[in-house]
C-alpha cells in the first residue's frame, strides 16, 4: 500500500487523483484501502510530498552512462520487395527533438539483409548515427535473432532511450528485449517528452478513457513504442548522410526453432462493412430520395467510406435495414462520420457517437445531432454534397 | 458434488447473459412479440445441457440434475425476466410443472419423470387454473374417475378444461390437477394421450414470447402410476407446499422486469439533453421516475434474498413470506416500467426501446402465482393470527429489536422501522378493537402495509449488518442511505395509510387520540435530509448505470 | 503434452467510467469478466485438448476474487488451476508480472505450450507473454489466430502488417492469441459450472515459488505511474453556416485539417 507520512495535511489532493478511488480522507488525514495498487499516481499530486512508494532496496545503476536517442527502424517486407516503414521516419522525427532537447546524439538502428539503400532516406529524418546490421540471415523477421542484435547493440553503446514502432514487429521484439535487460517498457505512448531528465511516456489506460504518464526512473534505457500516425514526420536535415556504424552479430541458435511455412498478403480491399468502416457517410430523413442517397454514395466513394442510414431513412425505403446505424441497428466507429440530413434522436446517436471526427450537416441549427458533432454545418445537405463532390473531383 | 457456491452462481448467471446477448437480440424479441410467437428454438437450445441446460436447476441432482438453490434459482429466474418475460416464464412453466412432483412424487416416480425432463429436455406445463378456478383452487372442475380392472383401480379417466396454461401448446408433459374420487390430485399427463386436446395460443397484452393454451380432457386415460405420490386428494397440500417458494420465483421476474425498465430509462436520460443538460441531472426527473423505483428494487432483493436463504433452511413452508416479496416486488416492477415509460417520453412509447414491451410484459407478475389481492388477503390472514395470538405484541417487539439496532447502526433507518411498527401494531389493534377487517377492503389495504413494513425492515437489517445482497451493484454506503429513505417512506406510508383507513371506517373514533397514537408527527420528523439523501441516490445511480 | 494457459481478471472496460470532474476512474459496480484474449487462448488450448488429449491447466495471478476466471476456465474444460496471489505482487508491471508468471510456470513443471492471450483490456500493453518466454528461455510468436499442435511442433497463423504468415515452431513455445473479429466467447453449461466446482484450483504465493524478492512487486518494477488525468474532453462542436458553396469549401477544409484527404 502507498505509504502516507505524518506530513499529510489533509488537504484530499490525492483523493481526486487515485484512480481505483483507494484513497480517503479520514479525520483530516489521508487513508489509502486495500483498492490501492500502488501505482503510484497520486505522489506527484501531494503538495507537501506526504505520499511516496515503498523504497527499493535494490542498489541503483549509474545512469549517467547512457546516453543518446535511439529509433527501431523497421523493415517491412511486402511479397518481394522492402521498405523502410512510415513509422520509423515519424518516430526519428520525434526522437531529433528529444535528442535536441538533452543534447544527445539520435540513432536510427536497421536490421535487414540488403538494407544499405535506405541510410540516405533515414539520414534526412535527423539521425546523426545508423547502427546497420545487414546480413542475409535478417532478411525476415525473426523474435530470437532481432532481440539478439539489438541486445547486444545497447548493451555495447548504452543508450538512453530506444523507441520501437508499435507494429506486429515492434510489439514483438520490444517487450523480449525489455525482459532481457530488466528495464521499462512503455506501449503505444501517444506522447513523448523530457522532464528532468526522465522520458515521460504518456499512454492511454484502461481503454483509452484515461491517460497516465510513465517514467523509468531508475532504469537505463528507457524504452517505448509508438503507433503509426502519432508523430508527425518532418525532414530535419535534407541530403545530409548519417554515420553508418555496420555491425556483424551472428544469429543466435534459438533462432532456428521458429520458422516460416509461407507469407500471405491481404488483397487490396474493395467494398467495406459497415461497422468496420474508417469513414461512414450516413443520410437520413433530409436527404428525401434515391437521388440524395446517390449523393452519399458518391461521397462516400471519393473518400473510401461506406454509406449508413438512420431508422427514418431506413422506413422510408431508402436502404437496407442491414445499412442501419443506431440502437436497433449497427454500431460504428468510424475515423469520420458524415451525418447528413439527420436529425440525432438518441437511437441513431447511441450507434455513432463514438466515431473520431463527426460532422453534422442539418438544416435545423438545433438540430440534436450538432451535440455530437466535432463540425456542424447548418444548410441543406442535399445542396451541399454536389458541391462538395465538385471540390473533391479538382 | 457440493452445493453451488457463489463463484458457480455468478457463472451460471454470466453463461446466461452471454447466451442471450448472443443469441437474444431485441430485434428477435420484438419479432415475436409482434407475431405473437414463441421462440421454441431459444426455449430448445436453453434446455441443451451443452449450451445452457436451465431446467437441471430443479431437478435433483440424484436424477441427473443441479439441485438448484433457491438463491441461485431466484437469481436465475430475475436474469430471466431481465430477457424477456414472455422467455423466463416459458422456463418457469417447467419450474413450475415439475413442483407437485418434485414435492409429492414417490422416488420411482422422480425418476421416471425427472430423468425424461433433464436428458431428453421436456417442456412441462403446470395444469392447474380454470375458468372459475384462478388463484383460488377451490372450485376445481376437473375431474379424474377410477378405471377398475379386476377389483383395483389401474387408472384414471380425466375430464375438463383448464385455462391460460403456460407452454400449454407446447409443452411435452403436463402435471394436472383434477377431482379424483379421494379429493384433488396431481396427475402426470403426456402430450399425445388420447382425448388429451390443446387449444389455441392465446392473444395477449404481455407476455407475447410464451404460449398460453387452454387444455381440454375428454375422458383421458391415465395409468395409476401417473398420480402424483400414488395418493389421492394430496393436491392442494402439494400445491401450496411450494406457493412460499414459486412466489418468490415471482417476485425474482418483477425485480428483473422492473430494473431492465428503469435503467433503459436511465441510459436513455444520461444521453438525452434536456435545456441544456442530460435528462439524468435534472433532480425531479431523478426524484420523481427513477431514483425511487431503485430504491424499492433494492429493498425488493434484500427481501427475496432472505426469504430465499430463510427457505433454504426450512425448505418449503413461508406462504406469507412468499406473498409478501412477490406483492412488494411485482407491484414495485409494475410501476417502475409505467414510470419508465413516461421517463422516456415518446421513445418509452414506441416500440423501438424494450420500454413498452416490459410494461405490457411485468403486468402479469401482478396477476399469475396469486393476484396482488389475493396476497394481500393471505399477507394479512397471516400476520392477523400473528398479532390476534401475541396479544398485539407481534409488531411491538419487532419495534424494539430496531429501537436496538438504531442504537448501534444510526444511518439505517431503524428509527423510522421502529416508528413504522409501532404505528403498524397500533392501526391493526384498532382495527380489532373495533372490527373493521368485517371490511374487504381494510384487509387488503393491512396486507399492503404488512408487506411495506417487512420489506423495509429486512432491508434495513441486513444494511446494519453491512451485508449487500448478492447481485446488487451497490456498495453499503449506498445501499444504507437507500434503506434510510424507504424506511421513512414505508413508515409514512403505514401510519397515514393506517390513519385514512381507521377514519375512513370508523367516524366514531377520536381523531386526535388515534393520530397521536400512530404517531405521525415523529414519523414526519424523520423526513428531514430525506432529499438530500435522495440525490444522494440519484448521483450513485447516474454513476453505476452510465452508457 | 501439457497446455498452460495465462488467464487475467480484468474490470469491464466497456462499463469503467471517468469522473468527469476529477478524472477518476469509476469502478463502483463494473463487472469483471475473464479477459477476452484469454478467452480465446483458453478455447484453442481445449481444442487442442479436444485432438490430441493434452492436459490443460490454468494459470491466473491476481487477487482471491480472480478465482472466478479460474473457475470459468475449469467449467470450460481446463484441468487444473493455479492461482498466484500474494502481497508481494502488489504494484508490479509488466515485467514483474511476467517474472513471477514465469517462476509459476516452472513450478507447474511440465509444459510444452504456453498460451497468452495478446495482451488484457486493461493494459493493452501487450508485453506479457514475449518477457515471460523470455523468463523461461523459450521462442515466443505473438499475434496468432489459429494454432494447431502435435507432435513436437507447433503451426500458428500470425498477423502481420497487411497479412499473415504461417510458422511452425518447435516445442516448447510461448504464444500470445489475438482473436478473430467475430469471435463470440463461449461459455459453459450450468451443469459444466456446477461440476468445475470439484476441480482443483491451488493457490501459490511469491514464496511457493520461489521467487526472487527483488523481482517482484515495486522493486522489480522499472516503470512508474507520472500521474493519471482524463484526456481532452471532446471540443464543442464548431458551427459554420452560409451558402452551399461556403458550406462545401468549409466541408473539405475540415478533411484536410483532419487529415482525412492531403
Amino acid at each position: 500500500m502507498i505509504q502516507i507520512s505524518e506530513k499529510c495535511v489533509g488537504c484530499g489532493k490525492c483523493t481526486t487523483a487515485c484512480p481505483f478511488g483507494a484513497l480517503s480522507l479520514v479525520n483530516r488525514k489521508a487513508v489509502a484501502s486495500a483498492a490501492c495498487t500502488m501505482c503510484g499516481a497520486c505522489v506527484s499530486q501531494c503538495p507537501v510530498g506526504a505520499l511516496s512508494l515503498p523504497t527499493s532496496s535494490a542498489v541503483k545503476k549509474d545512469l549517467s552512462s547512457y546516453k543518446g536517442v535511439w529509433v527501431f527502424v523497421e523493415v517491412g517486407q511486402n511479397g518481394q520487395t522492402q521498405q523502410v516503414r512510415s513509422v520509423g521516419y515519424e518516430l526519428l522525427s520525434k526522437g531529433r527533438e528529444l535528442a535536441n532537447q538533452v543534447g544527445e546524439e539520435l540513432c536510427a538502428v536497421i536490421i535487414g539483409s540488403n538494407i544499405a539503400a535506405f541510410y540516405g532516406e533515414i539520414s534526412q529524418y535527423g539521425a546523426d548515427k545508423i547502427y546497420a546490421v545487414d546480413a542475409p540471415a535478417y532478411a525476415y523477421y525473426n523474435t530470437a535473432a532481432y532481440a539478439n542484435a539489438l541486445i547486444t547493440l545497447i548493451k555495447k553503446y548504452n543508450p538512453s532511450v530506444v523507441l520501437f514502432p508499435s507494429t506486429y514487429v515492434g510489439r514483438d521484439l520490444s517487450p523480449r528485449i525489455a525482459a532481457e535487460l530488466f528495464v521499462g517498457l512503455t506501449a503505444d505512448c501517444t506522447g513523448l517528452a523530457i522532464k528532468e531528465g526522465h522520458l515521460i511516456q504518456t499512454r492511454p489506460a484502461f481503454g483509452g478513457n484515461i491517460m497516465a504518464d510513465i517514467k523509468c526512473p531508475d532504469y537505463r534505457p528507457q524504452m517505448a513504442t509508438v503507433r503509426p500516425n502519432v508523430f508527425k514526420k518532418v525532414v530535419s536535415a535534407p541530403g545530409k548522410m548519417a554515420q553508418v556504424v555496420k555491425e556483424t552479430i551472428p544469429v543466435p541458435a534459438q533462432a532456428a526453432k521458429v520458422r516460416i511455412v509461407s507469407t500471405h498478403m491481404d488483397p487490396p480491399v474493395s467494398g467495406q462493412k459497415l461497422d468496420e468502416a474508417e469513414v461512414v457517410i450516413a443520410g437520413g430523413r433530409g436527404m428525401k430520395n434515391k437521388a440524395g442517397f446517390d449523393l452519399l454514395e458518391n461521397l462516400a466513394r471519393v473518400l473510401g467510406g461506406t454509406v449508413g442510414a438512420s431508422r427514418a431513412a431506413i422506413d422510408l425505403g431508402l436502404k437496407k435495414k442491414e445499412d442501419q446505424v443506431g440502437q436497433s441497428g449497427v454500431t460504428v466507429s468510424a475515423k469520420l462520420y458524415v451525418a447528413c440530413g439527420i436529425s440525432g434522436a438518441v437511437q441513431h446517436v447511441v450507434g455513432m457517437e463514438h466515431s473520431d471526427v463527426i460532422i453534422g450537416i442539418n438544416k435545423d441549427a438545433n438540430a440534436p445531432i450538432f451535440n455530437v458533432c466535432k463540425y456542424g454545418l447548418v444548410g441543406d445537405a442535399s445542396q451541399i454534397l454536389p458541391k462538395i463532390l465538385e471540390q473533391l473531383k479538382k | 458434488m457440493a452445493k453451488n457456491d457463489l463463484t458457480t452462481r455468478n457463472l451460471m448467471l454470466d453463461s446466461l447473459k452471454q447466451y442471450a446477448k448472443n443469441r437474444i437480440s431485441f430485434n428477435l424479441i420484438r419479432e415475436h412479440d409482434a407475431k405473437n410467437e414463441i421462440p421454441l428454438d431459444i426455449l430448445k437450445e436453453m434446455y441443451d445441457h451443452n449450451i445452457l441446460g436451465v431446467h437441471l436447476l430443479l431437478i435433483p441432482e440424484e436424477y441427473g440434475g443441479l439441485g438448484g438453490q433457491t438463491t441461485e434459482i431466484y437469481r436465475v429466474c430475475e436474469q430471466l425476466a431481465r430477457i424477456d418475460l414472455g422467455i423466463a416464464t416459458g422456463v418457469f412453466a417447467t419450474f413450475l410443472g415439475s413442483d407437485p412432483l418434485n414435492v409429492g412424487g414417490t422416488p420411482e416416480q422422480k425418476a421416471k419423470w425427472f430423468q425424461k425432463i433433464a436428458h431428453e429436455n421436456k417442456l412441462v406445463a403446470y395444469g392447474a387454473t380454470e375458468a372459475d378456478a384462478g388463484s383460488d383452487l377451490v372450485s376445481l372442475r376437473t375431474r379424474a374417475e377410477h378405471v377398475i380392472k379386476d377389483g383395483k383401480v389401474v387408472g384414471y379417466k380425466i375430464t375438463g378444461s383448464k385455462m391460460w396454461i403456460s407452454n400449454g401448446g407446447v409443452a411435452d408433459i403436463y402435471t394436472v390437477l383434477a377431482l379424483a374420487p379421494g379429493g384433488p390430485s396431481w396427475f402426470i399427463v403426456e402430450k399425445g394421450t388420447p382425448g388429451f386436446t390443446q387449444d389455441v395460443h392465446e392473444d395477449k397484452h404481455g407476455i407475447r414470447l410464451s404460449n398460453t393454451a387452454g387444455l381440454a380432457f375428454d375422458e383421458v386415460y391415465v395409468p395409476a402410476e401417473n398420480l402424483i405420490g400414488l395418493k389421492e386428494g394430496q393436491g392442494f397440500l402439494q400445491a401450496q407446499a411450494v406457493f412460499g417458494y414459486t412466489r418468490l420465483m415471482v417476485a425474482a421476474f418483477g425485480l428483473g422486469g422492473g430494473e431492465e425498465a428503469v435503467e433503459t430509462a436511465l441510459a436513455y436520460a444520461q444521453q438525452r439533453i434536456q435545456a441544456g443538460g442530460p435528462l439524468a441531472q435534472k433532480q425531479g426527473f431523478m426524484l420523481k421516475l427513477i431514483t425511487p423505483h431503485y430504491i424499492r428494487f433494492e429493498a425488493a432483493r434484500a427481501y427475496i434474498d432472505w426469504t430465499a436463504k430463510q427457505l433454504e433452511v426450512n425448505n418449503h413452508g413461508l406462504a406469507t413470506e412468499g406473498a409478501i416479496a412477490k406483492l412488494y416486488a411485482t407491484e414495485s416492477g409494475n410501476k417502475a416500467a409505467e414510470d419508465a415509460i413516461q421517463a422516456m417520453g415518446g421513445f418509452g412509447y414506441t416500440k423501438e426501446f424494450a420500454v413498452e414491451k416490459i410494461k405490457r410484459d411485468v403486468k402479469i407478475t401482478c396477476i399469475y402465482e396469486g393476484t396482488s389481492e389475493v396476497l394481500e388477503m393471505t399477507i394479512f390472514r397471516g400476520r392477523w393470527q400473528e398479532h390476534l395470538k401475541s396479544r398485539g405484541q407481534y409488531y411491538l417487539n419487532q419495534a424494539a429489536e430496531f429501537d436496538t439496532i438504531h442504537s448501534q447502526n444510526p444511518d439505517v433507518g431503524a428509527d423510522s422501522v421502529a416508528l413504522g411498527f409501532r404505528a403498524l401494531a397500533r392501526v391493526l389493534e384498532d382495527c380489532r378493537a373495533n372490527k373493521l377487517t368485517r371490511h374487504q377492503y381494510v384487509t387488503f389495504m393491512l396486507g399492503d402495509l404488512i408487506s411495506e413494513m417487512e420489506v423495509a425492515a429486512v432491508f434495513t437489517r441486513e444494511c446494519a449488518n453491512k451485508r449487500v445482497t448478492e447481485g446488487s451493484r451497490f456498495d453499503i454506503a449506498t445501499l444504507s442511505t437507500m434503506a434510510r429513505v424507504n424506511a421513512r417512506q414505508s413508515a409514512f406510508k403505514t401510519a397515514s395509510e393506517g390513519l385514512r383507513l381507521i377514519l375512513g371506517t370508523c367516524p366514531a373514533i377520536n381523531t386526535a387520540e388515534v393520530s397521536q397514537a400512530v404517531n405521525l408527527t415523529s414519523i414526519e420528523d424523520k423526513m428531514r435530509g430525506l432529499i438530500d439523501d435522495m440525490d444522494n441516490v440519484s448521483a450513485k445511480l447516474r454513476e453505476i448505470f452510465k452508457k | 503434452m501439457n497446455i498452460i494457459v495465462c488467464i487475467k481478471q480484468v474490470p469491464d472496460s466497456t462499463q469503467v467510467k471517468v469522473d468527469p470532474k476529477t478524472g477518476t476512474l469509476i469502478r463502483a459496480g463494473v463487472p469483471s469478466i475473464l479477459n477476452p484474449y484469454d478467452h480465446f487462448a483458453l478455447e484453442k488450448a481445449l481444442e487442442i485438448k479436444a485432438k490430441t488429449g493434452a492436459k490443460v491447466t490454468v494459470l491466473s495471478m491476481g487477487p482471491a476474487q480472480a478465482t472466478a476466471v479460474l473457475r470459468l476456465a475449469l467449467a470450460l474444460g481446463a484441468d487444473e488451476g493455479v492461482l498466484l496471489s500474494a502481497r508481494a505482487f502488489a504494484g508490479s508491471d509488466t515485467w514483474a508480472t511476467a517474472y513471477a508468471l514465469a517462476m509459476a510456470v516452472k513450478k507447474i513443471g511440465q509444459f510444452d505450450l504456453v498460451l497468452c492471450g495478446q495482451m488484457a483490456i486493461d493494459g493493452d500493453t501487450a508485453q506479457t507473454g514475449p518477457e515471460m518466454a523470455y523468463h523461461l528461455n523459450i521462442p515466443q510468436i505473438t499475434f496468432c489466430e489459429s494454432i494447431d499442435a502435435s507432435g513436437n511442433t507447433v503451426v500458428v497463423k500470425k498477423l502481420i502488417e497487411g497479412g499473415y504468415q504461417i510458422l511452425q515452431a518447435d516445442l516448447p513455445v510461448l504464444i500470445t492469441m489475438t482473436m478473430p473479429h467475430d469471435y463470440v466467447a463461449k461459455y459453459p453449461s450450468f451443469l459444466a459450472a456446477h461440476k468445475a466446482q470439484d476441480k482443483v484450483i491451488r493457490t501459490w504465493s511469491d514464496i511457493d515459488v520461489g521467487a526472487d524478492p527483488h523481482k517482484l512487486g515495486l522493486e522489480g518494477s522499472p516503470t512508474r505511474v507520472d500521474r493519471i488525468f482524463p484526456p481532452p474532453a471532446r471540443p464543442k462542436g464548431e458551427m459554420f453556416s452560409g451558402s452551399a458553396v461556403e458550406l462545401a469549401n468549409k466541408f473539405v477544409e475540415i478533411l484536410k485539417k483532419e487529415s482525412v484527404i492531403k
